[in-house]
């Protein structure tokens, strides 16, 4: 096979990690953000 | 300069927002450096051809993935000796990254192998190693995940952490331990066999690997910290 499929297979693998750690990593933080949010808006009702 | 200054996740916080993008664009700027190095300067290798150029990425993300696993049990360590909530938050927090770059390092060598060796895998000494580092990491996550109270999780994965460091010496040292398929190391503290503009572009990328992982794991620290303590005042006047 042509030497460009593993090069493609190994670098395009690699910024498909990079990309999804960076999309989890907004994620997680938008996640806790609404986590904090939700709290707030719990002890206001309360 | 006091220490325990820092380790006040509320200070912490504050200095790894303002860290962080730094060491995302030194990444940046030195993973640019080294593809460039690596795909442009560094010559076609006599033996391999064009191929061998999956090591600007396959060797640093070996490399950072035994040093990622290292600083993580470091972390665990002094979170267990110190009882510090920062050092375990900083554990977990590049978990994550260092299974990213074990997976890269075992994946890349994969392709690596399938063109150089005539197979995409073999139980070598080497590459199970790598794996068992693998099912660390994993292992690791879900033992801090598993517990309703996060400091009982951060005190068994620090623990399980801390035993598997036995497996670094194992990873390094499988190539002259036992007789492998994989080769030995190519640079090391005596010198190296590569051509010159071979090694810079494989040096360049390891900073730029160990830049994203402290990028991302001062990013990652920052959310366990927000998740931590969201019921502290500093956060609610923050958020």
């Amino acid at each position: 096979m042509d030497h460009q499929f593993y090069l493609w297979m190994s670098y395009g693998a690699t910024a498909l990690a990079l990309a999804a750690e960076m999309v989890a990593l907004r994620a997680g933080r938008a996640r806790a953000r609404r986590l904090i949010e939700e709290e707030r808006d719990l002890e206001a009702q309360d | 300069m006091n220490f325990y200054y820092f380790s006040s996740p509320a200070t912490f916080y504050r200095l790894a927002g303002t860290m962080a993008p730094f060491f995302f664009a030194a990444a940046l700027a030195t993973g640019i450096a080294g593809l460039y190095m690596g795909f442009v300067v560094a010559p076609t290798d006599a033996q391999q051809g064009e191929v061998y150029r999956v090591i600007f990425i396959h060797v640093p993300a070996a490399w950072m993935s035994m040093f990622a696993y290292f600083v993580m049990a470091c972390y665990g360590a002094i979170s267990l000796t110190f009882n510090t909530r920062l050092a375990a938050m900083m554990a977990r927090a590049i978990a994550p990254t260092g299974a990213m770059f074990t997976f890269v390092a075992l994946w890349t060598g994969s392709f690596w192998g399938r063109p150089t060796w005539g197979t995409y895998w073999v139980w070598d000494a080497r590459i199970t190693s790598e794996l068992v580092l693998l099912f660390l990491y994993l292992g690791f996550i879900a033992l801090a995940n598993a517990f309703e109270d996060p400091r009982r999780g951060d005190r068994a994965a620090a623990l399980l952490a801390i035993i598997g460091v036995v497996n670094l010496p194992i990873i390094y040292f499988s190539v002259q331990w036992w007789n492998t398929l994989h080769q030995g190391s190519s640079v090391s503290f005596k010198g190296t066999s590569m051509h010159v503009a071979m090694l810079w572009a494989m040096l360049l990328m390891a900073i730029s690997f160990w830049m994203y992982t402290i990028g991302a794991a001062l990013v990652r620290c920052r959310t366990i910290i927000l998740e931590r303590e969201r019921r502290a005042q500093w956060v609610r006047a923050m958020t």
